[in-house]
């Protein structure tokens, strides 16, 4: 009844909104984000390449939130997993002889087929073990990227050819810019439909969930098949965007720089991470470039950040932003924020 | 008499343990004859550190609740100690190789390693945990979980920002001859490190089965309510099995220094090797872990034998996760609080 | 007196459960708490052990002002909680139960004069000493809850709901195990459901409704008052 009357109120272009699950705020941040290197200083080629990572990491905290912020499974494997769906379009390109854009589809599809694997393993596990599970899986994929030397060239790298024949990174940073975009997109969609109500029941209590009628082999071996998809399609990306790919990108430390973000984003909003991603990870390359005498330095206050907001915010910036910036007493404004929805 | 014996071990045989422990008795006994006993000495001496590292793990986890990610850089701060404690010890010995420090300097650096573990852990208990236990205990699993990831991230690359990422080892603890057993040559570091182990694991487990403190912990640990209300301040229990647990892994970080050089990351392969250790025999008892310490010792060593080495982490954590299709709580894990999502 | 509460208001949360609870024991007394399931017996004895915070009011043992003390410094103090849930240790054998129920006791010969007494109170306990507490029925459980609570040698003991899913017989042993504490000079709390039981075996007995405490008397008054026996007993 509710969403009929205000399906009816809203004029087209909250209509469009609503389905691109955007508020005018929403909007109003891709457009900066999308005007951003024109204007200087970010329009200098080695920020670029800053924001193009912050960027990645922003899309793939979106993957990850879509299985810890819902099914609350740490998917502690998520950087071994991107790195699959790296290494299989990279190989895809170099030994096939593929377009990179196809390969990278090629990519996900790899990546969830591990997802898949994964998810039926650790079905039966409490949360914690899952995550575990998902980790030493990981281990494990990143000891054969180090050791099958004969395909991988192990430790030495990969060159891979990137998505764009241009030294220039502008087509690269809207390209993420896009893929950020569209992985919130599709997790939204999925999250705001029937399923995502099945997703968070069985997050929060699976034996409820079970008896209330929800299968939760089917849930949550969906729900993790799709956002190792995502990962491996953004992995693909990272291959063809930096054109060497070592096992390094798989080591444990990655997945955490990605769950950290996450968190300190906001479990559960899919947008806190990567909203948070872009000014966070982008100060940390300052620290870094500018401090390089003290190497570590940066993540020292990151790792800070994540013990400080896991012990007094653990809802993160999007909890934070629900509770004292979401609804102003002006109207305009409070439309502004969160579109038309009341 | 034998008859009898026979039929108890028969069926104890069919059990998982059983089965577990004996196929492992046999593939060492073939590897050593095999290849060689110092194969047999790798497994000794490994399986001992790991025992101590993975008891303090499962005391964390069925104690606190607490997933330790961070119990590696405990290793890493004992490693570091032992260093700095030792380094000038070692001098002064050059100068005095009749000083009595040429047979106890190891022991003050080694019990330096002890005693600075715990102290890390309880300064890790008053400014980590306990604020979060204090705020909150909702989804404590996964919030303690994240909350030790930010913290192995801040004790890594604070090492590295203090005291640089080069390696920090020694030649060796204890001077002279190696010692001979049954034709091979061992190293007298390598005999001292596993008695050590042997030695504390042993006093830990008289500690835990007889001492009033032992049994009040494990009392936290079986229905924390109960211990409340026969009197047990819990507050300082859980400060006490910290401490304790960091103190085991700080004590395996000394006494392996002369194997495992100081450096910020040292900790990573012990906390894996640990993980395997708890998954694999599930949160049993002290004695499940300590078997179990053994068994990845031994998988460890064997595929760094036959496979070669650098397949250490593949090998070992593709058989548990097949282990784990089959028996999701471990192969010593009771029933009562197994892994699986009941 | 040995315990006063005073205008105990406690509850989960923003759930209120007590409103004004007002009552008191003397040394060597029997005292029962009934009422009906959710009028918050078993909040009361949480929020006197010390597991619940109060809200406002005070609990006064011995002349000292204990509200608000953690359970295991309420414990201390020497009053013994045996919950409905039992919370037993249920890893740990009979005996190593015992013994952690004289945790407040230091000395080990005390502690084995306790066990001792304990024993010869549920002989059954010996006949189990070895065995774990997980694997006994439910009515040695219960026995062995008692039996943990009576090892700190409390000056008060706090009973919820004892015949809590037991058979009739076995609810009557554990209220006569009850009786026999009371010969041995311990105070005793009881919580139950069970209001005729409760009646004739307490004292003085107090009513619980809705949070409130409704009416307080002697027992066997209480058992006669028309509104007790319409309501509770269906009489």
């Amino acid at each position: 009844m509710d969403t009929i009357k205000n399906e009816l109120q809203m004029n087209s272009f909250d209509r469009v909104l609503d389905k691109l699950c955007l508020t005018p705020i929403g909007l109003a941040g891709l457009i900066l984000l999308l005007i951003l290197p024109f204007i200087p200083p970010f329009n200098q080629e080695y920020i670029l390449r800053w924001l193009i990572y912050c960027g990645f990491i922003a899309a793939m905290s979106v993957g990850f939130d879509f299985t810890a912020g819902y099914i609350n499974i740490v998917n502690f494997g998520y950087m071994a997993v991107a790195g699959t769906g790296g290494y299989t379009s990279a190989l895809l390109v170099i030994n096939a002889g593929l377009s990179p854009w196809i390969a990278m589809v090629a990519g996900g599809v790899s990546s969830a087929i591990l997802g898949l694997v994964i998810g039926m393993i650790s079905l039966r596990l409490r949360g914690i073990f899952a995550a575990c599970l998902s980790w030493f899986f990981g281990l494990a994929v990143m000891g054969l990227a180090v050791k099958m030397v004969w395909l991988t060239r192990g430790p030495l790298g990969l060159r891979v050819p990137r998505l764009f024949e241009t030294e220039s990174n502008f087509p690269f940073y809207f390209l993420i810019i896009i893929l950020v975009y569209l992985t919130y997109l599709i997790c939204k969609w999925v999250v705001r439909s029937k399923m995502g109500l099945a997703f968070q029941a069985i997050g929060q209590n699976m034996d409820a969930a079970r008896t209330s009628g929800i299968d939760p082999v089917f849930y949550r071996v969906f729900n993790f098949t799709m956002s190792c998809a995502i990962a491996g399609v953004l992995g693909g990306f990272y291959a063809h965007f930096y054109g060497i790919l070592t096992p390094d990108m798989m080591h444990t430390s990655k997945t955490v720089e990605v769950l950290a973000v996450a968190y300190i984003g906001g479990r559960g909003s899919l947008w806190g991470g990567a909203v948070v991603a872009f000014p966070f990870i982008f100060l940390m390359e300052i620290v870094r470039s500018t401090l390089s005498n003290l190497p570590g330095l940066n993540l020292v206050i990151y790792a800070l950040v994540l013990i400080l907001v896991m012990i007094y915010y653990p809802g993160g910036f999007s909890y934070f932003y629900d509770t004292h910036i979401r609804q102003p007493k002006n109207r305009a404004l409070r439309y502004f924020l969160n579109g038309r929805d009341v | 008499m034998s008859k009898n014996y026979m039929s108890h071990i028969l069926p104890w045989l069919k059990t998982a343990p059983g089965m577990s422990i004996a196929i492992s008795i046999v593939v060492a006994v073939a590897a050593t004859i095999d290849a060689g006993p110092y194969l047999l000495v790798n497994m000794v001496v490994t399986g001992g550190m790991l025992a101590l590292v993975a008891t303090g793990l499962t005391l964390m986890l069925g104690v606190l609740n607490i997933p330790m990610f961070a119990h590696g850089e405990y290793f890493m701060i004992g490693s570091l100690i032992a260093y700095y404690i030792f380094t000038p010890i070692s001098e002064f010995i050059l100068e005095h190789p009749e000083s009595w420090l040429v047979t106890f300097g190891p022991f003050i650096a080694i019990i330096g390693a002890l005693v600075g573990g715990a102290i890390a852990g309880a300064i890790s208990e008053k400014l980590v945990f306990g604020p979060l236990r204090r705020r909150s205990t909702d989804n404590w699993v996964m919030n303690s979980f994240l909350l030790t990831v930010g913290l192995s991230v801040l004790l890594i690359n604070l090492h590295q920002l203090i005291f640089g990422a080069d390696f920090k080892g020694i030649v060796g603890y204890w001077q002279g001859m190696p010692i001979s057993i049954a034709d091979v040559y061992v190293s007298k570091d390598r005999v001292m490190a596993f008695i050590i182990s042997a030695v504390i694991v042993a006093l830990f487990y008289l500690f835990m089965t007889y001492t009033r403190t032992g049994m009040a912990i494990r009392a936290v640990s079986q229905d924390i309510t109960g211990a409340e209300i026969v009197g047990i301040d819990i507050e300082k229990i859980v400060l006490l099995t910290i401490a304790l647990a960091c103190a085991l892994a700080g004590v395996a970080g000394g006494s392996l220094l002369f194997m495992y050089p100081s450096y910020p990351t040292v900790g990573l392969e012990p906390l894996y090797m640990a993980w395997f250790v708890v998954i694999l025999s599930g949160l049993g008892n002290i004695l499940g872990a300590v078997t179990g310490a053994f068994i990845v010792a031994l998988l460890k060593v064997i595929t760094m034998e036959y496979v070669g080495a650098g397949w250490d982490f593949v090998v070992p954590s593709a058989l548990i996760m097949f282990i784990l299709i089959f028996k999701p709580s471990g192969i010593f894990g009771s029933d009562v609080r197994g892994v699986l999502d009941k | 007196m040995l315990l006063e509460v005073k205008n105990l208001n406690a509850g989960y949360g923003y759930l209120q459960i007590l409103r004004d609870v007002s009552l008191h024991i003397d040394k060597g007394e029997y005292v029962g708490i009934v009422g009906p399931n959710g009028a918050g017996k078993s909040t009361t004895m949480k929020t006197i052990a010390g597991l619940l915070s109060p809200m406002s009011g005070k609990v006064v043992f011995n002349g000292e002002d204990i509200t608000g003390l953690s359970a295991s410094a309420v414990a201390k103090k020497g009053i013994s909680f045996v919950s409905e849930e039992m919370n037993l240790f249920v890893n740990m054998s009979v005996q190593e139960n015992l013994y952690m129920g004289a945790y407040t006791i230091k000395e080990k010969s005390l502690q084995n004069e306790r066990l001792a007494f304990v024993f010869e109170l549920f002989p059954r306990l010996a006949e189990r000493r070895k065995q774990l507490a997980g694997t006994m029925s439910g009515g040695e459980r219960k026995m062995l809850a008692i039996g943990r609570g009576m090892m700190s040698n409390p000056s008060l003991m706090l009973v919820d709901e004892p015949s809590f899913g037991l058979a009739p017989q076995l609810t009557t042993s554990v209220f006569a195990s009850l009786e026999v504490l009371i010969k041995n000079g311990v105070t005793i709390l009881l919580v139950e459901q069970n209001v005729t039981k409760t009646l004739a075996v307490t004292g003085r007995g107090y009513v619980l409704e809705n949070g409130k405490i409704g009416l307080e008397g002697k027992s066997t008054d209480l058992a006669e008052d028309s509104y007790v026996k319409k309501v509770f007993l269906g009489v």
